[in-house]
């Protein structure tokens, strides 16, 4: 892998605080390549926006970060520094939201002032980042960059409740790319969206991360999605990665039973129709996780070792996996059973 | 089928009356969320109805259930007439009943699932010694074993998966017919979703029972289905038996949202291009301003529903050239502007 543009160690967060306190993330350690797409996979609960926020530094009380660094490079060569996002102030965060990362929520309606104009917005992120001295250059930067996206600069002139979801979600794409980031992150972004217009909206940020090579990370509970547009995926269950791999690798040969599981659990659109199950059993409540592995209640292979001892995730080089019963054969085994 | 469906609607509408968008003074004009759909729904058979937000496919559930009346267009059960303007009587209710999209909104919070099962039971006249029986049964029924040990919970201490198959344990205390279930899973974590599925599948072949299932996923509808209908701005632009809609989709909106579906399976397939979403025209075929194939008939005249093989219906005037759309892989390139 080229260098990283975001390393992530040992990072964990809590809500709450004392006796109460519910792990919500555990020990998540990965890194980034830059232009490198990173996609989270999980289902509610995993974790996976509750990293995000962390990391970002978004995260509001009672959400507590409890160890861990997030290192962030910045800038080119000589210029080049390392900041960690999780000891950086305030003020640091300030001058690196949208700058260096942006984020992109689910809810674009939430993330939008109801009461102002798009291209208000715009004005507002481009201003206080220094970008363009005119109104009028900043307007015509807006343009170009909803241009960017496939809208009309029209829309500038818009309130959101005047758009469609897409529309919406695009704004906040071309908000996000507006000061050329190193870092993006995506947090469901099309979830809210129709099969038509989530498929517009990948095709077009593949096509706009080729043109300026920001990374990329993408969160979703849709693993095909996510295979298309991904590198790297990681799997996400109870607040731990269980399995990491480049997304051919893992879409090909998932070596946790979590992994084949969630594959399981959508139907495929062609081939003959054959039952599927899904996973049984319900995700695990946060506050009351089992003994040993999260997943060994659900697994159709636990073993007495699985209910007594947590699987450490083994770090590999091509992939990572948190599973006792780690021997490639799993897959053709679960295959059998279900 | 020689006998008459369980539930048959024909040609039924709903007639909004709405503001247009931003001109506060503006005069209310009908919208038509509905327009001329029939459906028929048999016993032991799963239909699906399939299209995006704002196809008006919650709403024709609403309709089917009576909880909106339509504009036009009459409803049969077992091939008696019911005025749908009249009010909805106790047997009605008990015939047809409606499973919502979301279980934490749709289930009381505030009363343990007993009195959620209970009380239809109790409404619709059962002896109330074998009340507590009964609805101890209704959650084996749906899986939820044994069942005393979820009578006395409350809503918010079950998962998503849990208490969408009480919402369907409740929906089956009264004995009905028809089931309509509007996308009963899409609110539920991915990996239970094929359980609530797999249920729906079974209670229609173990009790014959007619389901229809609404949702904005095509696959899950192929997999489940016996019927698939595509609903595109309030009409039904497509229908076949099976797997034929996805398999062999005609209509040009259909041909687009299969290609759509994520499946890496798939490898790079033909994926069509067509303009966004864009408000619907008030004359000619609804889907013509994204259709790449649109003409001046399209755009002049409303399309019929025609049969172009045995019991696949498509409602477009170019469908001979439309099915050609996806084969061809160079056609399409472009796409068009977005807005």
């Amino acid at each position: 892998m080229s260098e990283s543009v975001l390393r992530v160690e040992n990072f964990s967060v809590d809500y709450g605080v004392g006796e109460r306190a519910v792990r919500a993330v555990t020990d998540v350690t990965f890194s980034l390549g830059r232009s490198e797409v990173l996609g989270i996979a999980g289902e509610s609960g995993s974790g996976k926006s509750t990293l995000v926020y962390g990391l970002t530094r978004l995260l509001r009380a009672p959400g507590v970060i409890r160890s861990g660094k997030a290192i962030l490079r910045v800038g080119e060569d000589s210029a080049r520094r390392d900041i960690d996002l999780l000891e950086a102030s305030e003020r640091d965060l300030r001058s690196l939201r949208w700058r260096h990362v942006s984020v992109v929520l689910q809810s674009a309606l939430s993330a939008l002032d109801p009461v102002r104009r798009i291209g208000k917005e715009f004005d507002e992120v481009l201003r206080y980042h220094g970008q363009g001295k005119s109104r009028a250059e900043r307007r015509s930067r807006a343009e170009e960059l909803v241009t960017m996206v496939g809208l009309k600069t029209d829309r500038l002139d818009r309130f959101p409740h005047e758009l469609s979801g897409g529309q919406r979600q695009r704004v906040m794409i071309a908000l996000a790319l507006a000061l050329n980031p190193d870092l993006v992150i995506m947090d469901e972004p099309t979830t809210a969206l129709d099969v038509v217009t989530q498929r517009e909206i990948i095709d077009e940020l593949r096509e706009l991360r080729e043109r300026l090579g920001f990374a990329m990370i993408f969160i979703t509970h849709d693993l095909s999605l996510l295979v298309e547009l991904a590198d790297q995926i990681m799997v996400m269950y109870a607040g731990r990665v269980v399995e990491r791999a480049d997304s051919a690798d893992l879409y090909s040969i998932p070596r946790h039973p979590y992994t084949v599981g969630l594959m399981n659990s959508f139907p495929p659109l062609t081939g003959e129709i054959v039952p599927m199950t899904g996973i049984p059993g319900s995700p695990p409540s946060l506050s009351a996780l089992p003994r040993g592995c999260a997943f060994a209640p659900r697994c159709p292979l636990a073993s007495d070792r699985c209910l007594n001892e947590t699987p450490p995730l083994l770090v590999e080089e091509s992939r990572s996996l948190a599973c006792f019963n780690s021997s490639s054969s799993v897959r053709e085994r679960l295959v059998i059973s279900s | 089928m020689s006998t008459a469906p369980l539930l048959e609607a024909r040609g039924l509408s709903k007639i909004f009356s709405v503001k247009p968008q931003g001109r506060a003074f503006a005069r209310r004009r009908p919208f038509r969320a509905v327009d001329d759909v029939s459906v028929s729904l048999g016993a032991g058979r799963v239909t699906a109805v399939v299209g995006e937000s704002g196809s008006g496919k919650s709403v024709l559930a609403r309709m089917l259930a009576r909880t909106v009346e339509p504009s036009e267009g009459e409803l049969f059960v077992e091939g008696a007439k019911i005025d749908p303007r009249e009010r909805r009587d106790l047997a009605y209710t008990a015939a047809v009943q409606l499973v919502l999209q979301d279980p934490f909104a749709s289930i009381n919070p505030v009363h343990p699932i007993r009195h959620v099962l209970e009380r239809p039971l109790k409404i619709h006249g059962n002896e109330p010694s074998l009340v507590p029986g009964l609805a101890k049964e209704l959650l084996e029924r749906v899986a939820l074993t044994p069942g005393e040990s979820y009578l006395d919970r409350f809503p918010h201490e079950l998962s998503g998966g849990q208490l969408q198959r009480v919402s369907i344990a409740r929906a089956l205390s009264v004995r009905p017919k028809v089931l309509l279930a509007d996308e009963p899973i899409s609110m539920l974590d991915v990996s239970v979703r094929l359980g609530v599925l797999n249920l729906l599948r079974d209670l229609c072949d173990n009790e014959q029972l007619a389901v229809l299932y609404i949702t904005h996923d095509i696959a899950s509808a192929r997999y489940i289905a016996d019927d698939v209908l595509v609903m595109y701005a309030g009409q039904v632009v497509e229908s076949a038996n099976g797997t034929t809609v996805v398999d062999r989709p005609r209509h040009p909106y259909t041909q687009l949202l299969v290609s759509s579906v994520p499946d890496p399976g798939q490898g790079d397939r033909p994926r069509m291009q067509a303009p966004s979403a864009t408000a619907f025209p008030e004359v000619g075929c609804r889907f013509a301003p994204r259709c790449p194939l649109a003409n001046e008939q399209c755009r002049a005249e409303v399309p019929t529903l025609v049969e172009v093989e045995p019991s696949h219906h498509v409602r477009c005037w170019r469908v001979e050239e439309a099915s050609v759309l996806l084969t061809s892989r160079d056609s399409q390139k472009g796409g068009g502007e977005t807005t």
